[in-house]
């Protein structure tokens, strides 16, 4: 869209510079029967541009425009026409109040200012709602917008037209093409510093008063798409250098200053997560907590609230809040009462099929990383993923068990729960007798009281006789000698059944394989002589015809 | 010693006794006379002037460092200390060699072409012009003697002696007389079966010997000279000679041959007798005496060439009794039992005990005697089963069996066990392997070659009119497809069930041994079969199970002699099923999942072909949510093969038990609480809750039920929750002695328990109802046997691990030579690293005087280039200085002439 918007600028540029050698021959030549809309357009424009007694050809090109609605061709010709009109003008001054003026001159001036408002709002609507042309309607916006920065007012000043700005983003947030978000985002919002600083305090206001808007979850998405992309938080004064607007003179100005720069980010994010409401939407959120949203806070405790909210939720809510909950509380010193009472209870029989589950698991070793951590709560950590890894996919088993060796060999009195000699001969007897009962209480949510000290790793052991060769192998690290100090958890993070199984595959069959060397005589169908040769389960349960 | 190095030297050379005080004349004499003695006297002369010398010029050697004090070294005095090099004549040795190579490259560079001189001797002045013959002899010996043939007298001469005979005192050699017997014979001996360039080199010694003994007679006796022309011709006339008498000796070892043949007869005569065997061909008594040469010849060879491939004559084996069968059969079913074990625990095979195996499973798997499969869980049960051939078959015979039946135009489905198979294979029983494929292709043969000449033939040459076929329409010859497109419209003539006998002709047609391309055809044939029965099942184009159970046969039976093929061609489909439809498995996939659990043994503790085919199941068992009843009736058949997958090596597989609860969950009447055990719960999207389903009878699972519909009828959901309560009760049964079987089951009787409850119970029909019911008990008996044989873990009883010790290892005798890197690798390393420095040290100083000799050549060849113009300036400047003067002189004298003459 983009490119053609500036296509045809640029053809009516050429147009108008060849028509400037031979305005007057042409223009009699011509007759009004055989001028094309385009022409007239053009002449119009340039009648506007020579006198001021031409000025009433702007309304009529105001409403050709408005005919965008019927999807006439002429309506974005007189668009640009206009644009070019309305740039010329305010270069030359036009719109700026001078003592001098005339009575006359300065009713011009109103009623100029007045017709650059409509037009600019008909600009907006087309944005707003036309996805065909918006693209085109955003290069004008901007252009204008440069213009009017410009020159507007007095060249002393700095003045940023931020309520231009702030109506272009409503209208950006309110469209349904996600390419002129696109286009606007890269193009300008990212290249140009003041005008991503300005976009942010407009995407705040905006959002704050878009409170009751009528689809909310909409501009939530739209709000979302645009914060996210814009993730080059600048790191020193130096590098806001890119103005799109000509920079202000002033050294102290707040486009100069980086902390200035956060902050309104780190406002407008807060004003986003103040509008999620629904669970999906605070999820998206928190997926990019770290990467994209945390670098522009200057202040993460303002995300607290969220994050401790989000973190009791529960379920992948949870999972995905633990890291920026852990920031909070290594960095900023946060009090988050029973933090492992909540660990522990996140240990639920999803965690070891969730598609988080690395990124947990990442985070967990950090949490249970310390030796200081009282044994009992490390074993009740270790056997509650026991017993959850007796259910789980064997990409799970193969990360759990090289963290339980860890944490056994950070913590060697849990290792108890693998080796437990009992010396009493009484006790023995009883075992002997009664076998045991395992004292872990499954259902206790404080990881202090469940007794998993006390039990013993059944589970693992159960699991070493996996289906899986590797899995099997990998287990069988717990019942050897614990001659190596630590695992690295990396190598055992991020597997699935396909890389498994894609490990399986790239292996080339050299060796020929052993075949059975018993062909039985039936597979899907019963024996003949059951008494001799038991039929197999699949016979036995499955009916073949 | 005192005094300077003259007096010296004076004084040790007449210690050595090598000056002395002079001698009388007639010492002298009498020390001339004395040959011996001189010449020993004057080697030993030489010996103690080179002492002498070496003492005196001390720089000549170089000797190794002595050790400063003795006391502060171990090292051993010996050798180390001694000589170390000769540094003036290494240095000489290697300007020698560089003049020699160096000089000569760097003379011949930028230079093209050129003469090669082949000339020896020219230079070496020390070369007697005896020698130089000789020498140009043996040249001219060994450019030649590989063209001539040992025994050929002939062309020799002009080989070696162009246009000139041999001589010997003047005339021409001639072989006349054979009687003549020479001093060679010993050497004729060993010589008769050595190869030429020996013999030469043997002569060549020969030759050398006798030229020394002619320099010895010409020291003795001067007076009577050979010349040494003479003595050569005399040394070649004698190996010729001794040529030409092994070749009269090897005649009479042909006449005795011959004389030998002629006696054959007799001999094989005798040799039939005592061999028990009968050979069919009759002897020719009167052939041999009258008979042509050639002929007999012939007839020799045939005799001979059959003679080898007979079989050898052997004792043969005591009949074995009943007992005796059992119990080797028994002892080979526990040898591989032994085996099986061995790979489930995942201890590796040695090599050679793999191929072992594998030609045994190739082997044996043919032979009589197969108990059925669960008799290794049992492990002791062998020996109370009846005898092998009352039980045995062999697997290839049930073909051949298969392939009778079905063109006498019997059902496939008939009876197979007839006697015809156990006496086959107590016939069988012994053989080896080979010979057992030999009678596979026999028995395939022979049944249809009766029937069709066109077995015997070559399968690639058949005519049309074989194509007749057999009375049910089928013919008797297939091309061997390559494609499962091929082998498909080879079939689609023909009704579904003929398909095993297809097969079977095709395998019979193309049986490796027939041509040798056909082992290639028929490994790609088999992959075909593999995709073939895993094309997507239909319930009414696909053949019957009866057809895909035998076709699997048949693919097991080829997989022994096609592993790698076979192996291969389910791994592509398996990766096919992973790639492309992981959670979307067809019926077909499980028929090839089937296969695969019946064809490769699924205990291994890694397989290349199981392995990948569990993760296949469990992926689809752990990740699919079933959307329909088809998915649970997918997901109970893997379940099941799961579990028959894992009935020998009982391993823990979380997926089954994840599925079966899930769906039992999902299906039950009315929803389970939250909190009913520890799996991940699926949330189906739509309800398939098994309602009001107590009147509808209980029925087994089938294909059809794969299939996806819309439609979900009751008794299809009480199917599957019949199955899948069966299948927890096989699970239970196959993991029952697991640590944690209480805490894996537990959660199952959690369900079965919501199941028997009486919200459910109402549901469900009674015959299920029993079921669960039955379940629940033996469930909670189980769980609480398993709590009795409980105990706490003791994995660690393992030696406890040292402290490191920091205190160093002392060595009793140490040797600063030596290495004591305990370290193997390390060591060896840093021995290549001192290696590789000395070599490279050693390399770059070779270099380097290189470079430095190449630049003293230089500088030398600059030197006299420059002293040769120097000399040739000086040359002319005189020349012309001397002309100039003389004519100066004339000048002068004319002058003077004219100043005289005008003064006149």
């Amino acid at each position: 869209m983009a490119p053609k918007a500036k296509d045809v600028v640029a053809k009516s540029k050429r147009k108008r510079a060849s028509e400037g050698e031979k305005p007057t021959k042409r223009r009699r030549s011509s007759s009004p029967e055989d001028e094309n809309p385009g022409d007239k357009i053009l002449l119009m424009e340039q009648g506007i541009l020579e006198s001021k007694k031409n000025y009433n050809n702007i309304p009529l090109l105001l409403q050709t425009m408005d005919g965008y609605k019927d999807g006439s061709e002429e309506s974005v010709l007189a668009a640009v026409a206009l644009c070019r009109v309305f740039m010329r003008l305010l270069a030359q001054g036009s719109f700026i109040y001078k003592k001098s003026m005339s009575e006359k001159d300065s009713v011009v001036l109103t009623w100029l200012k007045d017709q650059f408002n409509l037009y600019k709002t008909t600009l907006l609507a087309v944005l707003a709602t036309e996805e065909e042309l918006s693209s085109t309607a955003l290069t004008l916006c901007m252009r204008l917008l440069k213009a009017e920065g410009e020159f507007l007012y007095d060249k002393e000043e700095y003045t940023f037209p931020k309520n231009f700005l702030q109506s272009i983003i409503v209208a950006l947030l309110q469209t349904d093409s996600d390419e002129v978000r696109g286009v606007f985002m890269q193009e300008y919002a990212e290249g140009y510093d003041d005008i991503r600083y300005y976009t942010f305090i407009s995407i705040k206001s905006a959002i704050e008063g878009l409170v009751d808007f009528v689809s909310e979850a909409e501009v939530f998405g739209h709000a979302l798409s645009m914060l996210s992309a814009l993730d080059g938080v600048p790191e020193s004064a130096e590098e806001l250098e890119d103005f799109y607007v000509p920079a202000p003179k002033k050294k102290n100005h707040n486009l100069r200053s980086v902390t200035q720069h956060k902050r309104q980010g780190q406002e407008a994010w807060l004003a986003l997560t103040g509008i999620a409401k629904s669970k999906e939407q605070r999820k998206s959120i928190l997926n990019i907590m770290s990467t994209v949203i945390a670098p522009w806070f200057t202040k993460p405790e303002l995300l607290a609230d969220f994050l401790t909210h989000s973190y009791d939720t529960g379920g992948s809510m949870s999972l995905l809040a633990l890291s920026g909950v852990f920031y909070l509380i290594q960095e900023r010193n946060l009090d988050y009462p029973s933090f492992y009472h909540k660990l522990y209870s996140l240990l639920d029989r999803s965690i070891l099929h969730s598609k988080h589950r690395s990124r947990f698991f990442r985070l967990l070793d950090t949490f249970l990383g310390s030796t200081h951590l009282p044994a009992a709560l490390v074993a009740s950590f270790i056997k509650r993923l026991s017993r959850l890894s007796l259910n789980a996919p064997p990409s799970a088993v193969v990360f759990v068990v090289p963290w339980i060796y860890n944490q056994l060999r950070r913590h060697p009195t849990c290792t108890l729960m693998i080796h437990r000699e009992n010396k009493d001969p009484s006790i023995k007897k009883h075992i002997q007798n009664n076998g045991v009962e395992d004292p872990f209480l499954p259902d206790e949510t404080d990881p202090m009281e469940t007794g998993a000290i006390d039990s013993s790793l059944w589970e693992i052991e159960q699991l070493q006789s996996h289906y899986h060769p590797n899995v099997a192998t990998i287990a069988k690290i717990i019942s050897d000698q614990f001659t190596k100090q630590s695992y690295n958890m990396e190598d055992f993070l991020d597997h699935s059944y396909a890389t498994l199984l894609e490990a399986e595959m790239t292996k080339n069959v050299r060796k020929a394989p052993v075949v059975e060397f018993h062909i039985p005589k039936r597979i899907f169908l019963p024996h003949d002589e059951p008494t001799a040769n038991p039929d197999s389960l699949l016979v036995k349960l499955w009916g073949f015809q | 010693m005192a005094g300077s190095q003259l007096k010296r030297l004076k004084a040790t050379l007449k210690e050595q006794g090598i000056v002395g005080p002079q001698q009388s004349k007639k010492q002298k004499r009498k020390a001339a006379q004395d040959d011996r003695a001189r010449s020993e006297k004057r080697l030993q002369r030489g010996v103690v002037l080179e002492g002498i010398r070496e003492q005196f010029n001390p720089f000549d050697l170089k000797h190794a460092k002595n050790p400063k004090f003795e006391v502060t070294t171990n090292r051993p005095v010996t050798a180390a200390y001694k000589i170390k090099g000769r540094p003036g004549a290494a240095k000489a040795a290697s300007e020698e060699r560089r003049r020699q190579t160096l000089l000569v490259d760097m003379q011949r560079r930028h230079k093209v072409g050129g003469i090669l001189d082949r000339r020896f001797g020219e230079n070496d002045p020390t070369m007697a012009p005896e020698e130089k013959m000789l020498e140009r002899f043996a040249r001219e010996k060994l450019k030649t003697h590989k063209k001539t043939s040992m025994f050929d007298l002939e062309d020799d001469d002009d080989d070696a002696f162009p246009g000139e005979g041999l001589t010997h005192g003047g005339k021409a050699l001639t072989f006349d007389d054979m009687e003549v017997v020479d001093d060679y014979e010993e050497d004729d001996l060993d010589d008769g079966a050595s190869d030429v360039s020996e013999r030469e080199m043997q002569r060549l010694k020969r030759v050398r010997a006798m030229a020394a003994e002619g320099d010895m007679d010409q020291d003795d006796q001067p007076e009577r000279k050979k010349s040494k022309k003479e003595v050569m011709e005399e040394v070649i006339a004698k190996s010729k000679m001794h040529r030409y008498e092994r070749q009269a000796a090897k005649e009479v070892d042909e006449d005795l041959r011959a004389e030998l043949d002629k006696e054959l007869q007799g001999i094989q005569h005798l040799l039939t007798q005592s061999s028990s065997r009968k050979t069919e061909e009759k002897p020719q008594p009167s052939a041999i005496a009258g008979v042509e040469r050639s002929v007999f010849d012939k007839d020799f060879d045939l005799q001979v060439k059959k003679l080898a491939q007979d079989k050898r004559a052997k004792p043969s084996d005591r009949t074995k009794t009943e007992e005796e069968k059992a119990e080797d059969e028994s002892n080979r079913l526990k040898e591989l039992e032994e085996k099986r074990q061995k790979r489930m625990r995942g201890e590796s095979v040695s090599d050679s005990d793999e191929e072992d195996e594998d030609e045994e499973v190739g082997s044996e798997g043919s032979q009589a005697g197969d108990d059925s499969e669960e008799d290794f869980g049992l492990g002791r049960g062998i020996n109370a089963k009846p005898t092998a051939a009352e039980l045995g078959f062999d697997d290839e015979d049930d073909f051949i069996i298969d392939d009778d039946l079905v063109a006498s135009g019997s059902d496939i489905d008939s009876d197979e066990e007839l006697d015809l198979g156990s006496d086959m294979a107590a016939e069988e029983d012994e053989s080896e392997e080979e010979e057992e494929e030999d009678e596979f292709t026999k028995g395939l043969l022979n049944e249809e070659e009766t029937r069709n000449p066109v077995f015997s033939l070559d399968s690639t040459t058949k005519s049309a009119d074989v194509e007749k076929g057999d009375e049910n329409g089928l013919p008797y010859t297939f091309p061997c497809p390559q494609s499962v497109e091929e082998f498909q419209s080879v079939t689609a003539s023909y009704p579904r069930t003929s398909l095993p006998t297809i097969v079977q002709r095709i395998r019979a047609l193309y049986h490796p041994k027939l041509d040798s391309k056909n082992k290639e055809r028929l490994g790609k044939f088999s992959a075909v079969l593999v995709a073939f029965i895993s094309s997507p099942w239909d319930p009414e184009t696909s053949p019957p199970f009866s057809v895909l159970e035998n076709l699997t046969r048949h693919i097991h039976s080829l997989a022994k002699s096609f592993p790698l093929e076979i192996a291969q061609g389910f791994r592509t489909q398996i990766e096919e099923i992973s790639n492309e439809r992981p959670l979307a498995i067809q019926p077909g996939d499980l028929i090839l999942l089937t296969a695969v659990g019946t064809i490769f043994p699924t205990s291994d503790h890694f397989h290349q072909v199981v392995t990948p085919a569990m993760l296949v199941i469990a992926r689809y068992l752990g990740q699919q949510v079933p959307q329909d009843l088809a998915d649970h009736a997918i997901g109970s058949y893997l379940s099941i093969l799961t579990l028959q997958y894992q009935k020998l090596a009982k391993r823990y597989v979380p997926e089954v038990l994840n599925f079966a609860l899930n769906t039992l969950c999902a299906l039950a009447p009315t929803s389970p609480s939250a909190s009913i055990g520890s799996f991940p719960r699926h949330d189906s999207p739509v309800s398939h809750r098994a309602k009001g389903a107590s009147q509808v009878s209980v029925r087994k699972l089938g294909f059809s039920d794969c299939l996806h519909t819309d439609s979900s009828p009751p008794e299809v959901k009480i199917a599957i929750l019949n199955t899948v309560s069966q299948i927890s009760d096989a699970a239970a049964d196959t993991w029952s002695s697991k640590g944690a079987f209480i805490e894996t089951f537990g959660q199952v009787l959690e369900v079965i328990k919501h199941l028997n409850a009486k919200a459910c119970r109402s549901h469900l029909p009674s015959e299920l109802r029993d079921r669960t019911e039955k379940l629940q008990v033996k469930l909670e008996r189980m769980i609480k046997i398993s709590g009795l044989s409980r105990r706490p873990l003791e994995l660690h009883h393992h030696k406890p691990l040292a402290i490191k010790t920091y205190v160093p290892k002392f060595e009793e005798t140490f040797d600063p030579d030596k290495h004591y890197d305990p370290d193997r690798e390390r060591a060896e390393l840093a021995k290549l690293k001192k290696e590789h420095k000395r070599e490279r040290k050693g390399a770059m100083r070779e270099l380097r005087k290189d470079a430095n000799f190449m630049a003293r050549e230089n500088l030398r060849i600059k030197k006299a280039k420059d002293e040769a113009y120097e000399k040739k300036y000086k040359r002319l400047v005189a020349e012309i200085q001397s002309e100039e003067g003389r004519e100066a002189n004339a000048y002068e004298r004319e002058k003077a002439a004219r100043k005289r003459s005008r003064n006149r």
